[in-house]
């Protein structure tokens, strides 16, 4: 599903965000991306979304080199390419069933698809009961939980979290962390960005340390530290 | 379906969102849009005006006395051939006294014309110029006959005619500056606006970027707020140009009453739609580039 072959990226000032990376990932895979900040954990990310470009190497995403896309074609990585941050990003003024909503609309599905894939992706995350909810009105959890719905409403292939728990309290971050591994033996290959031990510690799935840049250890049921 | 009601309802919802910078952007590119109505209208004015007075430009041959009726004829048949040369007229000695005459019933300063015995005014011919420019060059050519033939004097007004030339000259070019400005500041106007629109909906623009919209999607509800501060204005400026078209028309009818100048229905309908026209051309030209900027980041 996602290779990364001899991948660097170069900032202008001449740091290093990533530094020869080799990466497999197949589909339907969980993969923990762990490192502290700044080992270039985002980075990967945002070169899975074409949101940066790789300085050298290549970066395949379902069979497509992503450096090589036209602009008018990111759009459609993105729909298979499905995203979650730490600060949620939802729209203030919408509720959550707009929010999830929104990602079909602006995509261009009919009313119909839009109304039955937007409760879908809900009843998935169990808000159905919340849906005409606005943001301010959850926790932080809901909130979440919301993001991953709006993610999950394009039926993507890949969902990339980029540190989905850090700004909730840990039970809530289990809850959002079951969700991600029922998301994921529903199909979807999901990556994880995470500074949370004790989660990647539990679960037990495949763990690719960063430092620097480097992957320096990839392991298939790794723990948060060698 | 879905779409289409999703980019109106945000291009309405961006349009209203603001209102006192909406109204305020709809005002001014109405202003620019009245002014620039105006001054087409007066250019067109001022240029029919030069247009009238480039006709009066005209050379004058004098003839000798002894020139036969079939060597000015000649002369005369030569003169029209050139393409500059509107008409010729042939005024005879009698003609000149009697222009004297009558010159010198309504002057004082003239004395009785009627104790001359003889009549000492020659012959001409009066040369009316299609083009104005020419007249130096048709001038000159005319004054190589002086001493060969019949003619004896060509008088001609080369300041006149460079001054005229000169003024056309200005209106021109002054009219494309103040227009090419006038459509500046309305450019100005709509992208700043726009801006603004898109800078309140950053997030939403992340979050489509995000979830995969395409760039045509996302800056469609913005090239239509930009038409619609576009349409507003433009009507805005018809309603007062139309409240303004029966007395300035009048007033100018007036005013330049000798002039071929025509502000009819027609003008004025063309004026209209050039009007609308631009003012859509620049709503969304306007919002293309703010949007597309922003995109492009």
């Amino acid at each position: 599903m996602i290779t990364l072959e001899d991948v660097s990226k170069r900032y202008p000032n001449g740091t290093y965000a990533l530094r020869d990376i080799d990466l497999h990932i197949p589909a339907g895979d969980f993969v923990f991306i762990v490192g502290s900040s700044g080992a270039g954990k985002s980075t990967l990310n945002r070169l899975l979304i074409r949101e940066e470009l790789p300085t050298t190497g290549h970066v395949v995403v379902d069979g497509q080199d992503v450096a090589r896309l036209r602009r008018s074609k990111v759009p459609l990585l993105r729909r298979k390419v499905g995203v979650v941050f730490q600060d949620f990003k939802l729209l203030p003024t919408k509720t959550v069933y707009e929010n999830v909503a929104f990602a079909l609309i602006v995509t261009g599905h009919d009313g119909t698809t839009v109304r039955e894939e937007t409760d879908r992706a809900l009843a998935l995350v169990g808000l159905l009961p919340r849906r005409h909810h606005f943001p301010r009105e959850l926790s932080g959890g809901e909130q979440q939980r919301t993001a991953i719905a709006r993610a999950l409403v394009m039926r993507p292939k890949v969902l990339v979290a980029d540190e989905p728990t850090g700004n909730l309290d840990p039970v809530t971050t289990w809850e959002i962390i079951k969700l991600l591994v029922r998301v994921n033996e529903l199909g979807t290959t999901v990556l994880v960005a995470t500074h949370n031990a004790e989660i990647v510690n539990a679960l037990r799935r495949r763990v690719v340390h960063l430092d620097h840049g480097r992957v320096i250890r990839d392991e298939r049921e790794g723990l948060y530290a060698a | 379906m879905t779409r289409l009601l999703y980019v109106l309802a945000a291009a309405w919802h961006g349009f209203s969102r603001n209102p006192f910078m909406s109204v305020a952007s709809t005002l001014t590119v109405a202003l620019m849009l009245v002014l620039l109505a105006f001054f087409v209208v007066t250019d067109r004015g001022l240029q029919s005006a030069v247009a009238l007075l480039e006709q009066k430009v005209e050379l004058v041959l004098y003839l000798s006395d002894d020139a036969k009726i079939s060597q000015i004829l000649d002369l005369r048949a030569r003169v029209e051939k050139d393409p500059a040369v509107s008409r010729v007229d042939y005024v005879s000695k009698d003609d000149a006294l009697q222009r004297l005459k009558e010159l010198a019933a309504t002057r004082a300063d003239i004395g009785p014309i009627e104790e001359i015995g003889s009549n000492p005014l020659p012959a001409s011919l009066e040369i009316k110029l299609a083009k104005a420019q020419e007249s130096r060059r048709v001038a000159s050519e005319l004054r190589a006959e002086v001493g060969g033939g019949i003619v004896t004097e060509v008088v001609d007004n080369p300041e006149v005619v460079d001054q005229l030339l000169t003024i056309t000259r200005v209106l021109s070019i002054g009219g494309l500056v103040v227009l090419g400005m006038m459509l500046f500041v309305t450019l100005f106007i709509i992208v700043n606006t726009i801006r603004i629109a898109v800078h309140a909906r950053r997030d939403e623009i992340e979050i489509m970027q995000l979830v995969g919209a395409t760039d045509q999607l996302i800056s469609a509800p913005f090239v239509l707020e930009g038409m619609l501060v576009g349409i507003f204005g433009a009507a805005l400026a018809l309603l007062v140009l139309i409240g303004a078209a029966g007395p300035v028309t009048t007033s100018l009818v007036k005013f330049l009453d000798i002039l071929p100048v025509s502000l009819g229905p027609n003008f004025l309908a063309r004026l209209a739609a050039g009007v609308f026209g631009l003012a859509l051309l620049m709503g969304a030209g306007g919002a293309t580039i703010s949007i597309r900027t922003h995109l492009s980041r």
